[in-house]
């Protein structure tokens, strides 16, 4: 069963992607920042991160700038923000995400993303880089 | 090999406070190379209240996570309109790190950041309204559940509606019942909308 950290400060945003992703049968643990989020990554090797940029004590692009620059992994991240800027877009992607949405985030498309992206990392993970990004 | 003695930190932290701690003088030490003395300077601003300015210039690039968070201190304990001001055109910077800094430190003023919730809830962009909704998430203020209500009732961006009604799921009574139907209502095409009001909703009625 694959394994995804969900991180959001939102304990409503939370519980509705777990729902989601419990109910495609993914298994699900939860980080309220980035901070906690670098721990449990640390400590469990997730297959995606689904992550919110603005959080407490350490953001989404802070976050996976660490677990990028420290090599702790190369799984793939999808970053969900409320923010539509182009700016905000490129940003992501320079912190290492593979992926942006925009929130409110649909079951169907989360789901269809993730499915994309661990297909994708199960063959071409060392390679993945944030240029093949895919965008929505 | 001679043995070198060196300085300990609390001499220098002493050093650094037995300079002149004029105005200008503290300024001048906010620049300076090394994070004590700039901690000190940002300290010792606390006593001018015209330091606002020149405190949140410092907050845009300083890299000292123990500077930033003296910095921010004082914002807090001079907690003026100009801090107001300054820290409102802080939430709209790039520095997602900034901003939520800034947030936190709103938070802890509910009586300087009340007379102007009404004008953030209303201001043109969206991300500002959001941050003036996360900024709410502590502020311990009678007005609170007022302020959310109208911000479901009124906002047209989903993601302000989104955010408010997250922090409604917490802090919500029957007072928000209605607003949270008609919410999902207007939104009826977008899943979390329905999602997080149904929650919201069943927590006031189980209350």
């Amino acid at each position: 069963m694959k394994h995804i950290l969900v991180v959001d400060d939102a304990a409503t945003v939370r519980l509705y992607h777990r729902n989601i992703l419990e109910s495609a049968g993914y298994e699900v643990d939860e980080a309220v920042n980035g901070i906690e989020a670098m721990e449990k990554a640390l400590q469990t090797p997730f297959d995606l991160y689904v992550v919110d940029i603005n959080m407490p004590k350490l953001d989404g692009y802070g976050f996976l700038r660490e677990i990028r620059s420290q090599d702790i992994t190369q799984v793939p991240a999808i970053m969900v923000s409320t923010e539509a800027e182009s700016n905000d877009r490129q940003r992501a992607y320079r912190s290492g995400a593979n992926l942006y949405l925009i929130k409110p985030v649909k079951p169907e498309g989360l789901l269809t993303y993730i499915r994309l992206l661990l297909g994708v990392s199960t063959h071409i993970r060392p390679h993945l880089s944030n240029d093949k990004a895919i965008d929505r | 090999m001679p043995i070198i003695k060196q300085q300990s930190p609390q001499l220098i932290n002493i050093d650094e406070r037995q300079r002149p701690r004029d105005f200008n003088g503290l300024v001048a030490e906010l620049e300076a190379d090394d994070s004590t003395a700039r901690r000190w300077a940002a300290r010792d601003l606390a006593e001018f209240p015209e330091s606002v300015e020149v405190l949140v210039r410092r907050l845009k690039y300083e890299g000292d996570p123990s500077v930033r968070e003296t910095i921010l201190t004082t914002l807090i304990r001079l907690g003026n309109p100009a801090t107001m001001t300054e820290l409102v055109e802080c939430l709209r910077s790039e520095d997602a790190a900034l901003r939520n800094e800034v947030i936190e430190a709103m938070k802890e003023l509910p009586d300087e950041v009340a007379p102007i919730m009404s004008e953030l809830l209303a201001d043109h962009d969206p991300d500002v309204r959001i941050f003036a909704v996360n900024i709410l998430e502590s502020l311990c203020h009678p007005q609170v559940e007022e302020w959310l209500i109208k911000v479901i009732e009124q906002d047209p961006h989903v993601n302000v509606c989104a955010t408010a009604l997250d922090l409604l799921g917490e802090v919500g009574t029957t007072a928000s019942r209605l607003g949270l139907e008609q919410l999902k209502a207007r939104f009826a095409e977008e899943p979390y909308i329905g999602f997080a009001a149904d929650l919201a909703i069943k927590r006031i009625d189980e209350s």
